[in-house]
């Protein structure tokens, strides 16, 4: 099987004026669909940088990232985007809920920016699943913390990602939504097949992936099966 | 869902979208009512003019058409040899005054039983016609912004002059003196700034105004039933470019408001735009987001602009009954696309720096 999301020998490299600062040193990682893997490491250690360079957001400074397929390194920035809407899917440690919508305007933009339209049945599946059914008229300020995190997880996969990327998604939350957002992301790999990486340095999070790889100083130091 | 995105931000930030669109009401209004009051005070002079009844207005060289501004009187006595001129009916001496009482105002001293024969007389709402001295007609508008009746006493020219009637607004000027009158105050006996000139039939018009340009050549001789027409703001220097200032002024006005609104709008939503970002929006997105929320401003700025144009004629009007503005549909649209010009020329730099912020710098944003 070939790997949905691969990295070789990446680096990235930060230039503050004339200091370099090297957050990805030659990571070479894989993940293959269906699986939900865990990146644990401590802050600093380069973990959201690999994020936000395994789903177009910023470019590498060297190496190759593969998402099914296509050198991200080689797109423009048009043909990142085009990437990014249709083959990956964020969720963020502080939300990032558009506060002017309502939960179901916030889940439905994502649907339009990708373009296919509304889907009702997808839409009324995700939202069932995650358990928004009854707060979708409610606007970000209105909902809880747990409850914004889930809206922000449904936006993520309503246009059937291939790979859902989220960067701490538990980090501002209490332990019993954390437990509810981490068994929904679990439900959501179990049951839809959804591809997932998740960037934690929590050990109790990282617990809920198939899979747990660590990393220090901007490089991988291994890959532990957590099951 | 992009209208509901651009609608719900608009309510997001009321005090910013009221301000935003009052300017640019403000900005159509400027226009409208500038030009409203120029040209209506033009054509309502044409249309005065017009109305005297008389077919022909001959002045000397280099006159303007608009009479405040005319002088350089001649000789009474040319009307002799008008009236041998074959087709003339009648011909009215007129000597024109401005004054500034009150307003600008243009006082026509006028021979009553003359300018009767021209313009078949006035139409009294009360009190007598002119005879001598220091009296003085007003037409009704005049009287009703003044709260003059007959017997009143009105100032004119360092001067009291009785109202001896209160006229139909339409013969040309607002207030009327006799022409002895009005030449011995300025030194200008026997003279005149214009005449009047009525055909025995109105065909025979173009036929007199031939042999008037054969006897005077260098005068200007005007068919009054062109006057309209000739009374635009191009024909009196210096009215085009007010013009022209007060729209660069509405531009400039209009331009930075919303350069200003959507820069505010951009910074404070950088988190929202590289969270569409993140979704895979492109720069044509989120371009096309902040374009229409400045179109969106501008059509409802636009919308409250005609509305302060009409109030601010019906407040101008109530004010000064005399002052005319004239609204158009023409100069509503050429407003409107000012207006909407503008405030995407606005618009267009905040939304470049919106559509090429860089994701991860718009999502760390605080």
């Amino acid at each position: 099987m070939e790997p949905i999301l691969k990295t070789e020998n990446l680096w990235k490299v930060y230039r503050s004026s004339k200091v370099e600062v090297p957050a990805l040193r030659g990571v070479n990682f894989e993940v293959y669909p269906g699986e939900f893997v865990t990146v644990m490491g401590p802050s600093g250690c380069g973990k959201s940088t690999l994020l936000y360079v395994m789903g177009g957001l910023t470019q590498p400074t060297r190496g190759r990232v593969l998402v099914d397929g296509n050198d991200l390194a080689t797109l423009s920035d048009a043909e990142r985007t085009r990437l990014r809407r249709h083959k990956i899917g964020f969720v963020f440690q502080r939300f990032n809920l558009l506060p002017t919508l309502t939960a179901r305007g916030n889940i439905a933009i994502a649907q339009h920016i990708h373009g296919n339209g509304f889907d009702p049945h997808r839409f009324a599946t995700i939202t069932r699943m995650l358990g928004l059914t009854e707060r979708l008229h409610h606007r970000p300020a209105e909902l809880s913390g747990g409850e914004q995190q889930r809206v922000a997880l449904a936006r993520a996969v309503i246009h059937e990602p291939k790979l859902l990327l989220a960067d701490e998604p538990t980090g501002n939350l209490d332990t019993r939504n954390s437990e509810i957002v981490l068994g929904m992301l679990r439900q959501l790999n179990r049951e839809l097949g959804q591809t997932i990486v998740m960037i934690t340095h929590n050990p109790e999070a990282a617990a809920y992936a198939s899979r747990v790889v660590h990393m220090r100083d901007g490089v991988m130091v291994d890959g532990i099966p957590a099951d | 869902m992009i209208a509901q995105l651009i609608v719900r931000n608009l309510f997001h930030r009321k005090l910013r979208t009221l301000i935003s669109v009052l300017a640019v009401g403000v900005e159509v209004a400027l226009v409208v009512v500038m030009v409203g009051l120029t040209t209506g005070m033009l054509q309502e002079t044409a249309k005065r003019i017009e109305g005297i009844g008389a077919d022909i207005m001959l002045q000397p060289p280099s006159s303007s058409v608009f009479l405040a501004f005319s002088s350089a009187p001649m000789p009474v006595r040319i009307r002799d040899r008008l009236m041998t001129i074959e087709g003339v009916r009648a011909v009215a001496p007129v000597l024109l005054q401005s004054s500034t009482s009150g307003g600008l105002d243009v006082v026509y001293g006028i021979e009553p039983e003359s300018f009767r024969a021209v313009s078949g007389g006035f139409v009294l709402h009360e009190g007598r016609e002119l005879r001598e001295g220091y009296e003085v007609l007003v037409d009704d508008w005049y009287a009703a912004a003044r709260k003059l009746r007959a017997g009143d006493t009105l100032r004119l020219f360092d001067h009291d002059f009785t109202v001896v009637g209160v006229v139909e607004h339409g013969k040309g000027a607002r207030l009327f003196v006799p022409i002895r009158t009005l030449q011995q105050m300025f030194g200008a006996a026997d003279k005149a700034s214009l005449f009047f000139i009525k055909c025995a039939r109105a065909e025979q018009t173009p036929r007199v105004i031939e042999q008037l340009r054969a006897l005077f050549p260098r005068y200007e001789i005007r068919p009054l039933k062109d006057l309209l027409s000739m009374m635009t703001t191009s024909s009196l220097p210096g009215l085009d470019a007010f013009h022209r200032s007060m729209i660069a002024l509405a531009i400039v006005i209009g331009f930075l408001v919303i350069l200003l609104s959507m820069y505010t709008t951009t910074l404070e939503r950088t988190r929202e735009i590289g969270v569409l970002k993140s979704l895979g929006a492109s720069k044509a997105y989120i371009a096309r987001i902040f374009l229409a929320e400045s179109a969106l401003l501008c059509a409802a700025g636009i919308l409250v602009g005609v509305g302060f144009s009409y109030l601010a004629r019906a407040v101008l009007t109530g004010l000064f009954p005399t002052l005319s503005v004239q609204i158009t549909h023409e100069w509503l649209l050429r407003a409107a696309a000012i207006a909407l010009g503008a405030g995407l020329a606005g618009a267009a730099y905040p939304t470049w720096l919106a559509s090429r912020r860089d994701p991860i710098r718009a999502l760390a944003y605080e």
